[in-house]
């Protein structure tokens, strides 16, 4: 029985957690891994046992046909377990799983037949097939079962054997000793398959959940370290509109009661609050951005009719802050009333800001156009009846 | 801000017979209040259900109907009206773009923003009435923004005018920025109500209010083609 020692397991079966319990995303891997190592061993375990039958059984069987007690029916025997192992087999590889109980029913039917058309003779043999080959039929049939059920078959296969051998009185301590080895032989090669699987599966789903879990921890350390940079980049940014006003407030170079001053520090309120919507994670970010500082025009006393007609499409924040921040900085000069109206498509977005003229600084004329990529078309107008602030994307 | 001063010879014969249909006492006063101020309006009967208000009034020009009345919105009774040829004045709170556009499709003359105020609708009443279109700036950004695949093609212009009234609400300015003259502004926002009148059902508004387009050159005739689809159905005898 050296010979089985060679067939060692070369490929895993499935055992362990089930797919369903591995169903988190970050155990995809792994599942995929169990998946492949389960394919693998599903075509050793099938081959194993048909090319042990063909191989090793039948040479043997037909070598010793003449010498067998009721050799058509060890050839039968054959035949059925040969077809049996291959419906089995065919229905392993197509991914399901073959009926235990009519297949246990079978091999061990087959098992008893065989050993008793062997005869005494033959007993020990090769020819008698069923002693070293059925184990591997069993490890087919029995596919997806706990290791027990394949212990418990392999004990009844034994048994039939240690009946054999009390019906053929062959109890010399010579035959009770070749007994016990081929019981061994024939049972710890099959077992040692299924255990020897369960190992390597086990340790290539660890090692794919281990992989699994580095990538996992990596990509959340990335996006921590984004959304850090993006965090800092808008801090930046409102620094350069609140820091100084507010220096020169602690400074006292600043008056409060000078209009201008309170002009600087409502636009940097304005510029925070949009900041701060722009790091919510919201689904319509344009308009959320737009209805922040409208809030915050309206909380300082300023009617405001925000109107939004059609759904923005997911733009850039580089847009978003160009498409934005010019209304929201003339709402911050706002006076009486102002009108915020956004119209979206799927290739176009405009903003507008309506308000009222109101006397200050600055002069009437022709639109001016800032036109600064193509992108956003940025328009300001003061025609001296309204102030007109339009942003406009277009896809290019 | 500035509403149209379009009633141009509404009818000559008389002021004009306003019914107005709403369910809340209170929003009838104030209608009321707005049209008193135009001397050529005169309210005929009010009340909360549009049959008993018509057989009050069967004379009245224009009928300004609450979309919602006792919590339903009445886009049916608004076809039913529209389709016998009752010019409608729709004004309602409700003011997604999706409501507007579904009463022009069920032919109303116009739809106003209860929020839109005097000047507004008194004007749209004036246009209604003698089958002309008026855009307030609500519809016009519903039009602007209408994302239905068969909605009418609007020109480049059409689409301009259209935008730059509903941000503005001021057609000075939007001849302004265009470059174009007042009349032009409107021309332009009138024509693209006017290829709204394809969309949806055919109702003896719509066709009155596009022959009126003819005859006033809103449109030429060699471009009514493509309306006629639907429209010829109601299309008026002379």
């Amino acid at each position: 029985m050296s010979a089985d020692l060679d067939a060692a397991p070369v490929a895993v079966p499935r055992v362990g957690p089930s797919p369903a319990s591995l169903a988190r995303p970050d155990d995809v891997r792994a599942v995929d891994v169990a998946r492949a190592s389960d394919r693998g061993a599903r075509i050793a375990a099938v081959a194993i046992a048909l090319v042990w039958h063909a191989v090793i059984g039948l040479p043997a069987l037909l070598g010793a046909w003449s010498e067998l007690a009721a050799p058509a029916v060890v050839g039968a025997g054959w035949l059925v377990v040969a077809a049996t192992g291959g419906y089995a087999g065919a229905r392993l590889l197509r991914g399901g799983l073959p009926p235990v109980p009519p297949l246990v029913v079978v091999l061990l039917t087959v098992d008893a037949v065989v050993f008793a058309a062997a005869g005494r003779a033959q007993l020990f043999t090769a020819a008698n097939w069923v002693w070293g080959t059925l184990g591997w039929f069993f490890v087919v049939a029995l596919w997806g079962r706990r290791l027990p059920w394949l212990a418990a078959l392999l004990a009844a296969h034994s048994l039939i054997a240690l009946v054999a051998l009390l019906g053929y009185e062959a109890t010399a301590p010579a035959d009770l000793t070749r007994y016990a080895m081929y019981v061994y032989g024939t049972s710890s090669l099959p077992i040692a398959f299924l255990t020897g699987a369960a190992v390597i599966a086990r340790l290539a789903r660890d090692r794919a959940a281990t992989a699994a879990a580095t990538l996992a921890v990596a990509a959340e350390r990335d996006a921590a370290e984004w959304a850090g940079r993006e965090r800092r980049a808008r801090l930046a940014l409102v620094s350069g509109v609140a820091e100084e006003v507010l220096a020169e407030l602690a400074d006292g170079r600043a008056d409060p009661a000078d209009p201008l001053v309170q002009r600087r520090c409502v636009l940097a309120a304005a510029r925070l609050r949009r900041l701060i919507a722009e790091s919510d994670d919201v689904p319509d970010p344009l308009l959320h951005e737009l209805r922040a500082a409208a809030d915050l025009a309206e909380r300082n006393g300023l009617p405001i009719d925000l109107v939004a007609i059609g759904t923005p499409p997911p733009l850039p924040v580089e847009v978003r802050r160009r498409l934005v921040d010019p209304p929201t900085a003339a709402l911050a000069e706002a006076a009486r009333w102002a009108r915020l109206t956004v119209v979206a498509g799927p290739d176009e977005v405009a903003v507008s800001l309506v308000t009222p003229e109101v006397d200050g600084p600055g002069a009437t004329g022709p639109p001016s156009r800032v036109e600064d990529d193509g992108q956003v078309e940025h328009v300001q107008e003061r025609d001296g009846e309204i102030r007109w602030t339009q942003t406009r994307w277009r896809r290019t | 801000m500035d509403a149209d001063p379009v009633a141009q010879d509404v009818s000559g014969n008389g002021p004009v017979g306003v019914a107005i249909v709403d369910d809340h006492p209170v929003v009838i006063d104030g209608v009321r209040a707005w049209l008193a101020t135009e001397p050529r309006l005169r309210v005929l009967a009010t009340g909360d259900d549009p049959d008993q208000v018509l057989r009050d009034a069967p004379d009245a020009d224009v009928v300004l109907l609450d979309l919602r009345l006792h919590g339903r919105m009445v886009i049916d009774k608004l076809a039913e009206l529209s389709a016998a040829g009752r010019r409608v004045v729709v004004y309602s709170e409700h003011t997604d773009p999706a409501t507007m556009l579904a009463a022009l499709d069920a032919g109303a003359a116009a739809f106003l923003a209860k929020h839109e105020g005097r000047e507004h609708c008194v004007a749209t009443v004036l246009a209604a009435a003698s089958d002309r279109p008026y855009v307030p700036p609500a519809l016009a950004g519903a039009m602007v923004g209408d994302p239905r695949p068969d909605r009418p093609t609007l020109s480049d212009k059409e689409r301009e005018a259209l935008l730059l009234w509903f941000q503005s609400m001021s057609k000075a300015s939007v001849a302004r920025r265009m470059r174009i003259s007042e009349h032009t502004v409107k021309q332009y926002v009138d024509r693209a109500r006017i290829k709204y009148t394809r969309a949806g059902r055919p109702a003896a508004t719509k066709a009155a209010l596009l022959a009126r387009a003819i005859e006033d050159g809103l449109v030429r005739p060699e471009e009514i083609g493509i309306y006629r689809s639907q429209a010829a159905a109601d299309w008026p005898t002379p």
